[in-house]
């Protein structure tokens, strides 16, 4: 280490330092492109709920794939989870596998695949991918009961086991998988692909190593870090010191309605954040807690957001930022708390911390919105008798910002590159029909100079007798929130409506059996308007009335004289 | 035979004549005329005519791509467009697929709709995914859209229906009605432009094409007229992106499909340079002024996308369009590209760039920026007295003065600043070549470089090296090589049918019956026999459960299940590294590429022009590491055939200056082609 101790004292030319990081960079869209179409699960290559990246050895992410943000922080936990147990017994050609929530993990479908990088008989760092499986076994097909109490209900579990030693698969390891999971030939597809995509970044990384070598490779993993570390601290102390509080609640944990509490305060000292969660209800014997790992995804990914939305992610950013919560809140969760919807609980973690600092950086964040992924699965049987999952996630209203319209039908803060799902792929596939797909304009969007944008309606009609629903709609009775005098938006729910005309409404559920003729429609809530409505141009509120944005009496209860104000000569 | 090919690009239109008799090729270059681009055509011909090359009545084949398409929607220049849709279905263009390429982003929005909700109607119709009728089209709901579109001076309209690729009846009987009852307006009917599914695409599509129907049809009107009083004999062909070319009838029904014609049209030129040297597998790149494109050639096909987006970038998800293009990377890596620094003090070049106006600093039109350009000037690529064939004069000191700052800022000489910014545009162009290249499954050591634009041969050597091509071509006239890769391209058609179903020999009876039907809907559109087609079929296939396909190039004909599944198993490993024996693998959609067979020109040698210079020229150049050489100079139109040199050397040329570095060589082959190769 004494060459590379030199070597950190006098910076690498920033010429090779650039050329390095565009080509750690590539490595890491590579490993995507591998994983995504390689993969079995429509979670994976539809909703892209999958991640890849490079560490150090000491676990620093330097370079990561831009997929969605659930993954911003999670790996390098994962990864010292790994290195602290296994550092002794590691050798070239061994990769492990985890879905361990409790160790930098998210839930019990989100698989970790983790390969040391070997240059010769060196270790130089770490490839980490992971993917939602489709289904790992537990109490219901897709693993994710919303009637759990505890994480066994969730399924298989490796809590950081060798999958490959000596590059060949471990039998045992393998045959585990394929017992306890529901659609193995799926779940086996997906291993394959995360064990491609990581033996192709260490090959890389080799080249890499080879062409420049090995010294040069380490000064640059520093590189990254220390420059990202400047400019983030640079941003933060731009901020004004103080506390900045938010509070919000999450509506419902899978197994009651109630509208469970949560807070945060921010404080700002210097260059450094403090993000305190302390005060938020305790875990929930239901599936909506997250865990550490997840908690500081969510933090990073609003932190992200504030100082430098585009620039390539790794932990030097980060630097400046501290997480604090006790044990065993719903924000971090403790075995053997279920943690199978962690997606919710961390959604709501981001936008306490998007809520509070709004106010202070309006250029980055926007009135609040629908929030939730509202994760939907319909399940049933194939006419030719197989079982099949299908999962989608909604898009819905975006938040008002204070220069424009909020964005309409836009995945939620915790996914990010991530698809909805085309009629014509799913009538196709699966016994189902979609009759309408349209913005959910009759729902309305939070009034304002700005006003929120709209969510969708998705109305299935079922085409067969055996299926059933579950999902998890979140913001099901708190609605997104406005901001300087804008007003709220609306909510996400389902309606199921029978062939005889009887309805019912879910947000959260764990089984809803359907029949033949049902209608299901999945409905996404219209972001937080930005200013006084008073304030919205006549113009603009006619050039929604004329759209179809706003029926004319909405328009005028949001917006009062404004909406009154007489109209120009008609328009060609 | 006598070949004229145009090329409207965004600041000069070319023209390149070939005379197969004599193997003469000539060129020509004028501005483009933004507001009519026709007449910077029809200025460029004149130029041929006064040369006295080029002479209407003997024309044989008039090909012509360009820019038109892809500015019109750029500038949202197109027509007021309507979109009728299946009903409950008339958000889906504006929602789009919600995705956020720019995630951590909390501003971003979907890019707007080409349609406002005021001008999406809804009819009540509709196909399942079998393509049965489940509800009979309404025609009665057309009354007030028709009203409407009147009264809003609609001038286009799409039609997309739900499930229509598996059905296209309402669809055709929605265009027919809207035809007869709104004449003048240009109506798209989405299976006209696509048979494959996923709504938002289909749709996105249609709304395009009938949004530059009217702009195209307006052009072409106009350039046919004129080159119909010039003496130029019918029929004129269009280049289109899938690196065929097509007749202007077609083209203004379907001009969508023109939207990348200039780059197709370099693809098209490097596939037939592939040919001609025996090399199935070419790795084309062209450098310009502002981008580096790169593309790939795969069994002597220029190798297609399905999944074109206009407008899309890292951060934006930009419009898709479902037609094949020819898949290419484009990185804002060019002459004009700018250096500047980070604010992280790191050093980057592009995307931003000088352009043509003010132009590099070198070029002296009140540029400060430094740009790759003037980085080729200091480093001693770039003669001041002789580029563009001596027409315009360098300024090297302000070149020099433009990249001092980066050198005070990296401890460096100016000569050093210059090399930092080669070696980052170059690092940068490097990844986009990996990009279509190593991951997407081909070896760099199995390709040829075939490398154009005025960039291209001063980078190629050095890139060539990086990634372990085996060797580069230089095509003659490289600043005009995407009109002359029109002049080989061949006719040809593109045809495509989705059906989903289990890989087994029921799978391959459809197939037949549908490559069968397509050729037969090919040679229709040609007006020949299918023997006069030369066919490709490709069967798009994944495993069981997984979504993205591998294209197989098979012959169903010949072929049964097993033989198609093992093709697959195959093809599937060459892209991904593994494959999965015990999976069931599934057929996505069927891909039929028709190409008519036709004369197409071919090169021949060259004589040179001047004789070698007697006396020996040479000046210092920088060729990055080992610094500052003495390397020799040679004028390309002094060159023939059997010509043999080793690096270092610099081959100047008009349009572009070819760099071959120490240690390597270069050879002009008997078609005037230059190869550099590594020495052994």
């Amino acid at each position: 280490m004494n060459e590379l101790a030199r070597h950190r004292e006098t910076p690498l030319d920033p010429v090779t330092q650039e050329i390095l990081q565009g080509k750690l960079l590539a490595v890491v869209d590579e490993m995507g492109i591998v994983l995504a179409r390689c993969s079995m699960s429509p979670v994976v290559y539809e909703v892209l709920d999958f991640a890849c990246g490079i560490c150090t050895v000491a676990g620093d992410l330097v370079a990561q794939t831009n997929g969605i943000t659930l993954f911003t922080g999670t790996f390098s936990a994962q990864v010292r989870a790994l290195h602290n147990r296994f550092a002794a017994t590691m050798a070239p050609g061994d990769v492990f596998i985890t879905n361990d929530p409790y160790r930098g993990g998210t839930h019990g479908c989100d698989f970790a695949v983790v390969r040391p990088i070997y240059d010769g008989d060196a270790h130089v760092g770490y490839a980490i991918t992971v993917a939602h499986w489709l289904d790992v076994g537990g109490t219901v097909p897709g693993s994710l009961p919303a009637d759990a109490t505890t994480i066994f209900q969730e399924g298989l579990r490796l809590p950081g086991v060798r999958v490959m030693r000596g590059d060949q698969l471990v039998d045992d390891i393998v045959a585990i998988i394929r017992e306890n999971v529901r659609l193995p030939e799926l779940a086996l597809g997906d291993l394959n692909a995360q064990l491609a995509a990581a033996r192709i970044a260490e090959k890389r990384v080799q080249e890499i190593c080879t062409k420049y070598g090995r010294t040069t490779l380490m000064v640059v993993f520093d590189g990254i870090l220390a420059a990202s570390e400047r400019l983030a601290r640079a941003a933060v102390r731009a901020l004004p010191d103080g506390c900045y509080k938010a509070s919000d609640f999450i509506d419902g944990d899978g197994r009651t309605d109630e509208r469970i509490p949560i807070q945060l305060t921010v404080t700002i000292a210097g260059d450094e954040m403090i993000f305190d969660y302390t005060g938020s209800s305790p875990a929930r014997a239901a599936p909506i807690n997250c865990s550490r790992g997840a908690l500081h995804s969510a933090v990073k990914t609003i932190f992200k957001a504030m100082v430098t939305p585009q620039a390539p992610s790794n932990d030097g950013w980060f630097r400046p930022v501290q997480v604090v919560v006790p044990d065993g809140t719903v924000f971090s969760a403790v075995k053997p708390s279920p943690t199978g919807w962690y997606y919710e609980g961390s959604a709501q973690a981001s936008e306490l911390a998007w809520k509070a600092l709004a106010p202070i950086a309006p250029e980055r964040f926007s009135a609040g919105s629908y929030t939730s992924l509202c994760a939907t699965y319909f399940c049933g049987t194939l006419p030719d008798g197989n079982e099949f999952v299908h999962i989608e996630p909604q898009h819905g209203g975006w938040g008002a910002t204070s220069y424009r319209d909020g964005a309409s039908a836009l995945i939620a803060v915790t996914d990010g590159d991530t698809f909805n799902y085309p009629a014509e792929l799913l009538e196709a596939k699966f016994p189902l029909r979609i009759v309408r797909h349209a913005l959910n304009i009759e729902g309305g969007a939070g009034a304002g100079q700005w006003r929120g944008g709209f969510g969708v309606i998705r109305e299935y009609e079922v085409l067969a007798a055996g299926t059933y629903l579950y999902a998890s709609f979140g913001r099901s009775a708190t609605r997104p929130w406005g901001l300087a005098g804008g007003r709220e938006g609306s909510l996400n729910y389902i309606e199921v409506q029978r062939p005889d005309g009887t309805q019912v409404r879910l947000s959260r559920t764990a089984y809803h059996p359907l029949h033949a003729g049902d209608r299901v429609r999945l409905v996404t809530g219209g972001g937080g308007g930005w200013g006084s409505p008073q304030d919205r141009p006549a113009a603009r509120v006619r050039d929604d009335i004329a759209n179809g944005y706003l029926d004319p009496a909405t328009a005028a209860s949001d917006y009062g004289s404004v909406a009154r104000s007489p109209e120009p000569t008609s328009a060609a | 035979m006598s070949y004229l090919a145009t090329d409207v690009g965004g600041t000069f239109t070319d023209l390149v004549h070939f005379d197969s008799r004599s193997g003469r090729i000539s060129v020509a270059k004028t501005l483009t005329t933004p507001d009519d681009p026709s007449r910077g055509v029809l200025n460029a011909i004149a130029l041929g005519q006064e040369e006295g090359y080029v002479s209407p009545g003997a024309i044989d084949r008039l090909v012509h791509g360009g820019t038109t398409v892809i500015n019109a929607i750029t500038e949202r220049k197109g027509a007021v467009t309507a979109l009728v849709t299946t009903a409950g279905f008339r958000d889906v263009l504006e929602i789009g697929r919600g995705n956020r390429p720019d995630l951590y982003n909390l501003h971003a929005t979907s890019p707007a709709a080409f349609v406002p909700r005021r001008l999406r109607f809804e009819v009540r119709e509709r196909m399942d995914a079998r393509g049965h009728a489940i509800e009979d089209l309404v025609l009665d709901d057309l009354d007030a859209i028709v009203a409407e579109c009147r009264q809003a001076n609609v001038a286009a309209i799409a039609i997309a229906f739900l499930n229509s690729y598996a059905n296209p009846l309402h669809e055709r009987m929605c265009a027919d009605a809207l035809r007869n009852r709104l004449p003048g307006v240009a109506v798209t009917a989405s299976h006209e432009i696509s048979r494959q599914w996923r709504e938002y695409e289909r749709t996105s599509t249609a709304v395009l094409n009938a949004y530059v129907m009217p702009v195209v049809d307006r052009y072409f009107d106009r350039l046919e007229v004129a080159l119909g009083e010039r003496g130029f004999g019918r029929p004129y062909f269009a280049m289109q992106s899938n690196g065929g070319m097509a007749s202007f009838a077609w083209a203004r029904t379907h001009p969508l499909s023109l939207i990348e014609s200039g780059p197709a049209g370099g693809v098209s030129g490097a596939a037939a340079i592939g040919e001609w040297l025996g090399e199935p597998d070419v790795l084309y790149l062209d450098i310009g002024g502002t981008t580096a494109k790169c593309g790939i050639v795969h069994a002597g096909s220029p190798k297609l996308t399905s999944e074109y987006h206009l407008e899309r970038t890292r951060t934006r998800p930009g419009y898709p369009v479902q037609l094949p293009v020819v898949d290419i990377v484009e990185i804002g890596a060019g002459g004009g590209s700018i250096a500047w620094f980070d604010a992280g003090d790191v050093l980057r070049v592009g995307p931003s760039s000088a352009g043509a106006a003010p132009g590099p600093a070198c070029y002296g039109f009140g540029g400060t920026a430094p740009t790759v350009t003037d980085a080729m000037l200091v480093s001693g690529v770039l003669d001041p007295q002789s580029f563009a064939g001596g027409s315009m004069r360098l300024d090297r000191s302000a070149a020099e003065a433009a990249l001092q700052p980066i050198a005070t800022k990296l401890n460096t000489s100016v000569e050093g600043a210059a090399g930092a910014v080669l070696r980052i545009a170059e690092a940068n162009m490097l990844n986009a070549l990996k990009l279509v290249t190593i991951q997407r499954g081909h070896d760099p050591r199995d390709l040829t470089l075939v490398a154009s634009g005025g960039g291209g041969p001063m980078h190629a050597a050095r890139l060539a090296r990086e990634l372990g091509v085996r060797r580069v071509v230089i095509p003659p006239y490289p600043g005009v090589f995407s009109a002359w890769g029109m002049l080989v391209s061949a006719p040809r058609r593109d045809l495509k049918r989705t059906q989903l179903h289990q890989a087994d020999e029921e799978a391959v009876d459809i197939g037949r019956t549908l490559f069968a039907q397509m050729q037969r809907e090919a040679a229709e559109y040609f007006e020949v026999e299918p023997v006069d087609l030369r066919c490709f079929q490709a069967v798009e296939m994944r495993y069981r459960g997984q979504e993205h396909t591998v294209s197989v190039p098979c012959r169903l004909d010949d072929w049964n299940a097993a033989q198609l599944i093992s093709a697959f198993h195959e093809a599937h490993e060459v892209a991904y590294t593994f494959r999965l024996d015990s999976t069931a693998a599934e057929v996505v959609s069927f891909h039929l590429k028709a190409e008519l067979i036709t004369a197409r020109p071919t090169l021949v040698a060259p004589e040179a022009v001047s004789p070698i210079d007697e006396t020996f020229r040479a000046r210092m150049v920088d060729h990055g590491p080992g610094g500052q050489c003495s390397t020799t100079l040679y004028s390309r139109d002094a060159l023939a055939p059997g010509f043999t040199a080793p690096g270092p050397a610099l081959i100047e040329e008009p349009s572009s200056t070819t760099v071959v570095l120490p240690g390597q060589r270069v050879t002009m082959d008997a078609r005037g082609l230059l190869a550099i190769e590594e020495q052994p």
